[in-house]
């Protein structure tokens, strides 16, 4: 975001440089300004708006004598001494830091292998594997939950036959690494499909150049491939990493099946429900929601900042 | 585009075995049979036939060997749904999830999606709600990000750079930050209980902005609207009637993501909607799933499992129709280059 911000006025300085435009190019310019119009109006009113009321919010108390007042930083004092925010924000970023790289690891896997046509019946598997991206997160959550179930599911039954006995996926130590195979099994498609697509615009002379080199099928992926799809990794890490720090449904709904493994406060988000919905402090509520949204904007412009250092020595 | 170029590529190709210093080429004729099927499936022809990587012929049995593992992953909890769909209360919890049982109760749960039972909502009216919700939001997503990406793409008013860059930042700010003060504003403006508190907020799609902007670049020429302009046409009518239709295969992958989006919609709804004849599927039957657990509602069960079938099978069905749209790639891919 940074580079874009510097770029604008570099780009409107430049302009008086250019052949000057006609009066009728500038009115016709100005018209288009009527395309982008309703979406803006929307965009206030839906994103921008709520988000300055949120800001704005946080900064008041509502006590039970006295009306709502300004508190300044006091809700934001709450939220940051609050155990409960903390613990699940680094639950999050564990969480994150494990389903990420995984998922992207087994995306890129298959995405090789469909692109390389080393399997068979390539374009079947690719239909299957996108099938749970139309499954939304509440009917994948339920549907794993019963799979998982330790008294009747039949995984816990399977692993009791393969000799794994007392197995129980929803025991407090078993939880995290449930919920990260249900994301996996829910995003992995999606990200296949978008590293396929990636990997097929890859020169197809470039990678004969290496072949006629006689480069190792693996060198060829590593060294040729890889970094030719970068762009599209890091996209996937940037949606994937908003998603995860906001991981909300797939607790929410086995907390349903297993109130004992899932506290009310398990992830950033849950605590901002929990706390603005079902506690009814709107005010810490928000100041909460602040401060998960500065905590993904930090993350996200930090490894965006931290490519960038490592794309400029690479290159 | 690419396949044009590429199917040129071929011949000199097809004939390089002999002058190639490599053993590998000599493989390449083998590829032929694969070349013909790629034809068939309409996929760019721009796949090296594997020989040339000196892989072995059991490497491709071993890697479909692992990709059929985990097709059954993916498979395996729709498989699981599809099954207990068909069995009774007792029956999902008593008998082996992955094979049937009897009586078969598939009809006798399927009526139950028209009931209101126990009070909690008819699931039938959550479907309505969902689609009406889909297709206004999905929609109308859609519409404004083909005005909002026509007019980023081919017009440069003042503030125009400035404007897309405050939208694709946006990507980045958490829908939680947005949700919950939404709802607080909600409950100033009567949007609580409201359609239009969920409708609303759906139609506003950064990503579908970028991806119409995108797409309106590579496929609406600047030079045929700047004719169309010295016709005298209007501005309106040469959106309309001349970038809209080349616009169509972009507009299919926002309307499809948009619509996704909105069926799968669950934190937004579970917030605003407090009264169950409103609610869209996901809400309903996560409060179904809730209630089955928690308030010994254990009749509920053959409904969610039913109600969860009944979810995804428009979607799957949407998606399998819409293939070419997400399959080909088309803008998934070009956001990631």
């Amino acid at each position: 975001m940074s580079s874009t911000a510097i770029r604008a006025p570099a780009a409107r300085a430049a302009r008086p440089g250019r052949p000057r435009q006609s009066a009728w190019i500038h009115r016709r310019d100005r018209r288009g300004l009527w395309f982008v119009v309703p979406f803006l109006v929307a965009f206030l009113l839906f994103m921008i708006a709520p988000l300055g009321y949120a800001i704005y919010t946080s900064l008041y108390t509502s006590r039970i004598i006295g009306g709502t007042v300004f508190s300044g930083g006091a809700n934001y004092t709450t939220t940051f001494q609050s155990g409960e925010f903390w613990s699940g924000t680094v639950r999050v970023i564990i969480y994150a830091a494990i389903q990420i790289p995984v998922m992207l690891a087994i995306a890129f896997f298959f995405a090789t292998i469909f692109d390389l046509g080393v399997a068979k019946w390539g374009r079947l598997f690719r239909t299957i594997f996108f099938i749970p991206f139309a499954v939304p997160a509440v009917v994948g959550a339920v549907m794993w939950a019963f799979l998982l179930e330790p008294q009747f599911g039949p995984f816990v039954h399977a692993a009791n036959a393969v000799g794994f006995s007392n197995v129980d996926f929803f025991s407090p130590n078993l939880m995290l690494p449930s919920i990260i195979v249900i994301v996996i099994w829910e995003w992995t498609g999606y990200n296949m499909v978008i590293l396929y697509t990636a990997l097929k615009s890859v020169p197809r002379d470039v990678v004969e150049a290496a072949i006629l080199d006689d480069t190792p099928l693996w060198k060829i992926i590593i060294r040729v491939k890889l970094p030719l799809v970068r762009p599209a990794i890091v996209l996937l890490l940037f949606l994937n990493l908003i998603g995860a720090l906001q991981l909300f449904t797939e607790p929410l709904i086995l907390q349903y099946f297993e109130p004992q493994a899932i506290s009310v406060n398990y992830t950033p988000m849950l605590y901002i429900y929990n706390t603005g919905i079902a506690g009814a402090q709107y005010n810490l509520a928000a100041a909460a929601a602040v401060v998960l949204g500065l905590v993904i904007v930090v993350i996200s412009v930090a490894s965006l900042a931290f490519r960038r250092s490592r794309g400029g020595v690479s290159r | 585009m690419r396949s044009a170029t590429t199917s040129d590529n071929h011949v000199p190709n097809a004939q390089a075995p002999g002058e190639s210093p490599s053993g590998r080429g000599r493989r390449l004729r083998a590829g032929g049979g694969r070349r013909r099927r790629a034809a068939r499936d309409n996929l760019p022809e721009d796949v090296i036939p594997i020989e040339m990587y000196g892989l072995k012929r059991g490497t491709t049995t071993v890697l479909t060997t692992v990709c059929a593992l985990f097709a059954l992953f993916t498979l395996a909890p729709i498989a699981w749904i599809v099954i207990n769909s068909t069995k009774t209360q007792a029956n999902i919890f008593e008998t082996f999830g992955f094979w049937f049982a009897r009586p078969f109760a598939l009809f006798h749960n399927f009526a139950l999606l028209g009931q209101n039972v126990d009070g909690y909502g008819t699931y039938i009216q959550w479907l309505g709600n969902t689609a009406l919700y889909a297709v206004l939001g999905g929609g109308g997503a859609t519409a404004l990000a083909a005005f909002a990406g026509y007019g980023f793409a081919r017009f440069s008013f003042r503030g125009s750079r400035a404007l897309f860059y405050l939208v694709i930042a946006a990507l980045l700010v958490p829908i939680s930050a947005i949700t919950l003060p939404l709802y607080l504003t909600y409950a100033k403006v009567h949007l609580i209980n409201s359609i239009w508190g969920m409708i609303l907020p759906s139609m506003v799609s950064p990503v579908g902005v970028y991806l119409m902007r995108v797409f309106v670049e590579v496929s609406v020429p600047r030079e045929l609207i700047d004719a169309a302009r010295l016709d005298g046409a209007s501005e309106l009518r040469i959106f309309f009637r001349l970038a809209l239709p080349l616009m169509v295969p972009g507009l299919m992958t926002v309307l499809l993501l948009s619509v996704v989006g909105v069926w799968n919609n669950y934190f937004l709804p579970l917030i605003i909607f407090s009264q169950n004849r409103l609610y869209p599927l996901t809400v309903g039957i996560g409060l179904w799933a809730q209630r089955a657990q928690n308030s010994g509602n254990a009749e509920l069960f053959p409904l969610v499992v039913i109600g969860g079938l009944v979810t995804i099978i428009p979607l799957i069905a949407l998606f399998l129709v819409l293939q070419r749209y997400w399959r080909s790639g088309l803008l998934l891919g070009s956001i990631a280059n």
